[in-house]
């Protein structure tokens, strides 16, 4: 009897929780990554790969430490945590870049969505690379260690 | 610790505990968007390459429900012992969440117990002391101390 009133409880805060997220018009896209807001380019890692390879540039905006352990080859550093300083350092080379990519962590991590609106606001149109980090080296594609690009 | 016993501690611990778990989410069912952004960081239920974001999705909509009707049941009386077993569950569910981010040097920066905006506490030991805390309180609720008989004084039903 206890057990069938937890389930019972359990499943009223399920309909609830669907019916609301469903008719109240705040509700998410259970489907969709809810890091991902209306303007946002996400692409994936086939996509940044080729883009690489036609020498788009990268970000990394995770901390600097894991960009210094290692990271895409060719890229540079712009660590969300430390956006305006490292902006004004690369500015020049951001500006005259036409295809610029931002990665982070992947799954859990929200830095490169935020860094490619940051852009976005200086005028500097920037994609983001989808599941980031470990989608790139879970296919297998180059990295490079330590701290120079 | 015949004071344990108390009908009256019972209650205001019942309605306490309950209390807190609607208060947990308000916020949350306000803001499903920005609670699963918070669920994310965890890296629990994902999102991840074999989970994908539904998963966490889920969690981030039905959560915050299944607090508030518990609170509900809680400070109501109603299938009380049921609501704590399920709150208790749900903070060994929310313990073993920020054991693990701790022990992954994870920063979750906002836990997400409260609210889901501003600045928030962050996943550490305070809040493992916290949901200590409200677990031994739910534990209390859930085994029923004023249903055995206590001299004197009428015991309450169980609901």
């Amino acid at each position: 009897m206890r057990r069938l009133r937890i389930v019972v409880i359990v499943l009223a805060a399920a309909v609830l929780g669907l019916a609301w997220n469903a008719a109240s018009g705040r509700g998410l896209a259970l489907g969709k990554n809810a890091y991902v807001r209306e303007g946002d380019e996400v692409i994936p890692v086939a996509e940044a790969r080729a883009r690489l390879d036609k020498g788009a540039l990268f970000l990394d905006a995770r901390p600097l430490a894991f960009y210094e352990m290692s990271h895409i080859p060719g890229a540079l550093p712009l660590p969300e945590d430390d956006f305006d300083r490292a902006f004004a350092k690369i500015e020049p080379r951001l500006r005259s870049s036409l295809d610029v990519v931002v990665y982070c962590s992947g799954f859990g991590c929200e830095a490169s969505h935020l860094v490619a609106r940051k852009l976005k606001e200086k005028g500097v149109p920037a994609v983001v690379l989808a599941d980031g980090w470990p989608a790139w080296t879970d296919a297998k594609y180059p990295i490079k260690e330590g701290p120079q690009p | 610790m015949r004071w344990l016993r108390h009908p009256i501690l019972y209650w205001v611990v019942s309605i306490g505990l309950g209390a807190v778990f609607v208060y947990a989410s308000l916020d949350k069912i306000a803001h499903p968007l920005d609670f699963a952004r918070i669920v994310y960081r965890y890296r629990l239920a994902g999102p991840s390459a074999v989970l994908g974001v539904l998963p966490a999705n889920l969690l981030a909509v039905v959560l915050p429900w299944l607090e508030a009707l518990v609170g509900v049941l809680l400070i109501t009386g109603f299938w009380r012992r049921e609501a704590a077993a399920i709150a208790g569950a749900l903070l060994v569910m929310f313990l073993l969440a920020v054991g693990y981010v701790l022990a992954q040097g994870i920063d979750v920066a906002h836990c997400g117990c409260f609210t889901v905006g501003g600045e928030g506490r962050s996943a550490g030991w305070t809040l493992i002391a916290t949901d200590l805390g409200l677990l031994a309180a739910a534990a209390y609720v859930m085994l029923g101390w004023p249903s055995d008989p206590v001299p004197g004084r009428k015991p309450i039903s169980a609901a």
